[in-house]
């Protein structure tokens, strides 16, 4: 069995491996977390605690998922809220999960309604034994508009409330980003202006997963009616990767410690997540689908990489591919790439003919007696969009051509991609 | 036709095999895990899978089973992982062979080296028979520091393997792999060696702290009435003859018959029929609800084509005739046949080995002889005789022998 270090600093703070579970049901109580530290996970973020006079009252049923031809949990929607054990119960756990797992990483996540809430909690937790303090300021489903998503979208609001958790505390802190706003630079910067040590993103995006369409009513059903709430899960990954890309890649902020979440549940997305700028990771979805045990597979197939890519150390791979994603505007545009087919792989169903013709530029042919398809290349825009619905990898990108006029090397054309040569 | 033999079913791909491992419900409590005599823990690796980490998939298989590429085309899942799925209550059982096959595919593609030899520790074993019992055997005693030399008796090792399960189910080159690991493992192969004639006993004895006796059932029965006749060949040396020639013999019959109701009567008569042989009718002793050959050969062997008859015995037999009676019913056959195969078992050969078997077992249960010194595995030891089996037994007298030796130095 392979085994490599997983350890990582995070905000001063060392973690066994990055992988943590995310402030959620998957980490509300003690025994739950301490099953999580069994089975590998090297952090958690203990569920969201409030003050004692806000009273959590949850609606029933509270969940829904966003399903695609056969598989489930495509995405996740939840309307669950903070913590609804007592703050004492809260912090009792804190402090008995930090006596019975010290080298695990416990990690306070709290939301308060104003000043000196923030400050209060601050020291509470602190005081239970907390490593390190997440400030939830993006929960998009809290009852009180004090709280929650509406005050992440403020960077005043959310400036002076981590500078009150800065005067309770002086652990380590990040601050829990909303992706319910259109640019997430403003609150990120203002959360370090207040005191923050670091990030942490995203929470879940608001939405609205499905309808019942006889009843005219959003899911899950309350009563006969709906509401709109966060929403998680593999489908919102590429907007947390987006987030955390354009808050790496900020001016002043190219270093921007961050804690990643959003849809992992491979060690593919952890690696994803890792090499856009995120330094730990937070997962509950997957739990929420398949248990703790998915810490297994990703810690073993993290190990793996490292050991594929030369890497000792996890803090090595920390950002590497944020230089590789540039604005629109300053990609190559010079050159097309035609798709090739493989006539052995090809089991003629069609497909590809079928989405080129409705959904691209009507540039592949169908041979009725053969059934076979073949490329048009003078109707050919090189979208590869026939490579992407082929079901057995027969399609594959091919020829590279420069667009007439345009100069350049078509050998040095850098277009091999896992997903599109197969 | 040789292609037909020599052909083996495409596995999964990438995408199929995503696809394969996405309906596994990943039970809880993974009955599939539970059902495996060699221990190997389907739902661990399919959840690997599931969860894109193919490399731990293969490290799951092969750190439990020195096999795992053999094991994924011959095991008879339908008695093990796969009639314990909890995703039969749904439709059918998940394909965990498939699913192990192309893991273990991945892991030669890949060339990974998994297994690992500990420190020596300065104790030598000997392991008379190369099958699979004697191979995880070698490699168990190995990965605990052992030195393991390993006497085989053919010209190439593997046992069984090697000599019995056809190319298209298990090609060869898989088989070579799989021993290359254990020998670059460590493991010392001596072919060509008999006990009894190229060494003996006592020497092995004198020369080894353990000897291990995983000599398998190598011997056809003959039923006496077919003693000598001329068209009757044996299953035993039938598949070993046609797997040699990689199946380019030169006396492919017309006609033939089989005998037999087992695996490897379905073994010779698919392979009769991979060969083009026109017409096989597979003579069972068993009716078909006793059968013993498991589904999934059955069903291939009534897809090759072959007839199949049950309930019949040979009475009798004039040159390439033989006539079957039933054994329940007034009925009797006749058939004429350019080949007549007999897979009426086989029968264990323990000349020279200074051990007593009864119906092809020792009397005991367990690993160890009278002799200190001596351990049975595979075949000849209690229990199935299938290729998991013989994994399951391997791994088992290493733990035994390896307590004897040790006992409690190691923790």
């Amino acid at each position: 069995m392979i085994n490599k270090d997983l350890g990582i600093d995070f905000l001063g703070v060392h973690f066994e491996n990055p992988f943590c579970l995310s402030s959620s049901p998957v980490g509300n109580c003690y025994e739950m977390c301490a099953k999580a530290f069994d089975e590998g996970w090297g952090g958690v973020v203990f569920k969201t605690i409030g003050p004692e006079h806000f009273k959590v009252d949850e609606v029933s049923p509270r969940f829904d998922e966003l399903t695609k031809e056969g598989t489930p949990f495509v995405g996740f929607k939840n309307m669950e809220q903070i913590a609804e054990h007592s703050l004492q119960e809260n912090l009792d756990d804190l402090t008995h999960l930090k006596r019975d797992y010290p080298t695990k990483i416990v990690i306070a996540s709290i939301m308060g309604t104003n000043e000196q809430d923030w400050v209060d909690l601050a020291k509470a937790v602190t005081d239970a034994g907390a490593d390190m303090i997440e400030m939830n300021l993006s929960c998009p489903q809290m009852t009180s508009h004090e709280m929650g998503s509406d005050v992440g979208t403020n960077p005043e609001l959310v400036k002076k409330y981590c500078a009150a958790v800065k005067r309770g505390s002086d652990l380590p802190m990040m601050a829990k980003m909303t992706p319910n706003i259109t640019d997430m630079v403003p609150a990120a910067k203002a959360a370090l202006a207040g005191g923050a040590d670091g990030i942490a993103t995203i929470n879940t995006v608001k939405s609205i997963s499905n309808l019942d369409l006889d009843k005219k009513v959003a899911l899950p059903i309350v009563n006969g009616k709906g509401s709109i709430s966060g929403f998680s899960g593999k489908a919102v990954k590429p907007i947390a990767l987006r987030f955390i890309q354009q808050l790496r890649v900020a001016a002043g902020l190219e270093q921007l410690p961050i804690s990643g979440i959003g849809g992992i549940e491979t060690w593919e997305d952890a690696v994803e997540f890792i090499l856009l700028g995120s330094t730990t990771l937070q997962v509950t979805t997957g739990v929420m689908q398949y248990g703790y045990r998915i810490v297994e597979d990703m810690k073993n197939g993290l190990m793996h990489y490292m050991e594929e890519q030369g890497v000792d150390h996890l803090a090595d791979l920390v950002g590497l591919a944020n230089k590789n994603v540039l604005p629109a505007e300053d990609l190559d545009r010079d050159y097309k790439v035609y798709p090739k087919i493989d006539w052995d792989k090809c089991i003629g169903c069609g497909r590809c003919f079928v989405s080129c013709f409705d959904g691209a530029h009507q540039a592949i042919t169908w041979d009725e007696k053969t059934r076979r398809p073949s490329v048009d290349y003078s109707k050919c825009v090189g979208c590869q969009l026939c490579n992407l619905v082929c079901p057995v990898g027969a399609i594959s990108t091919g020829k590279v051509e420069m667009k007439p006029g345009r100069q350049g090397n078509i050998e040095d054309v850098d277009i091999e991609s896992v997903r599109l040569t197969h | 036709m040789t292609n037909d033999y020599t052909h083996e079913k495409s596995g999964y791909t990438m995408t199929t095999v995503a696809e394969e491992a996405a309906r596994c419900l990943l039970c809880h409590d993974a009955p599939c895990s539970k059902a495996c005599p060699a221990d190997t823990d389907p739902a661990k690796f399919i959840r690997s899978v599931r969860f894109r980490n193919v490399k731990g998939a293969a490290e799951t298989i092969r750190e439990n089973n020195a096999l795992g590429a053999i094991c994924a085309r011959v095991c008879p899942t339908e008695k093990y992982c796969e009639l314990a799925c909890s995703r039969s209550g749904i439709d059918v059982p998940i394909d965990i062979g498939g699913i192990q096959r192309y893991v273990t595919d991945f892991e030669q593609q890949a060339d990974m080296k998994i297994l690992e030899k500990a420190p020596a520790n300065g104790l030598k074993i000997a392991i008379v028979g190369s099958g699979p019992a004697g191979l995880q055997s070698a490699t168990t005693l190995l990965e605990k520091g052992y030195a393991v030399d390993i006497f085989e008796k053919n010209t190439k090792p593997g046992g069984y393997l090697t000599y019995g399960i056809p190319e298209y189910r298990l090609p060869q080159n898989i088989v070579d792999y799989e021993i290359k690991r254990i020998t670059d493992l460590g493991a010392n192969l001596h072919l060509n060696t008999a006990i009894g004639r190229d060494i003996t006993m006592d020497q092995l004895k004198a020369d080894y702290d353990s000897v291990i006796l995983a000599v398998g059932a190598s011997e056809a029965k003959m039923l006496p009435m077919f003693d000598g006749n001329a068209y009757t060949e044996t299953a035993v040396d039938f598949l070993a003859r046609v797997k040699d020639a990689q199946g380019q013999i030169d006396d492919v019959p017309e006609n033939a018959v089989v005998i037999g109701g087992g695996d490897v009567a379905m073994d010779v008569a698919t392979t009769l029929k991979r060969l083009g042989t026109k017409n096989v009718t597979d003579m069972a002793y068993e009716e078909f609800d006793e059968f013993r050959a498991s589904k999934k050969e059955l069903a291939g062997t009534r897809e090759a084509g072959v007839t199949l008859v049950d309930g019949y015995v040979p009475t009798a037999i004039d040159g390439n005739q033989v006539t079957f009676k039933h054994r329940n019913i007034d009925a009797e056959m006749t058939i004429k046949a350019d080949k007549i195969i007999l897979a009426i078992g086989q029968a264990v050969n323990t000349d020279q080995l200074g051990i007593t078997t009864e119906h092809g077992e020792v009397s005991f249960i367990g690993y160890r002889t009278e002799d200190p010194k001596v351990y049975v595995t595979g075949d000849i030891a209690h229990g199935d005789k299938t290729v998991v089996w013989a994994v399951r037994k391997g791994k088992e007298v290493a733990e035994e022998i390896d307590n004897a030796l040790m006992g409690g130095n190691r923790k």
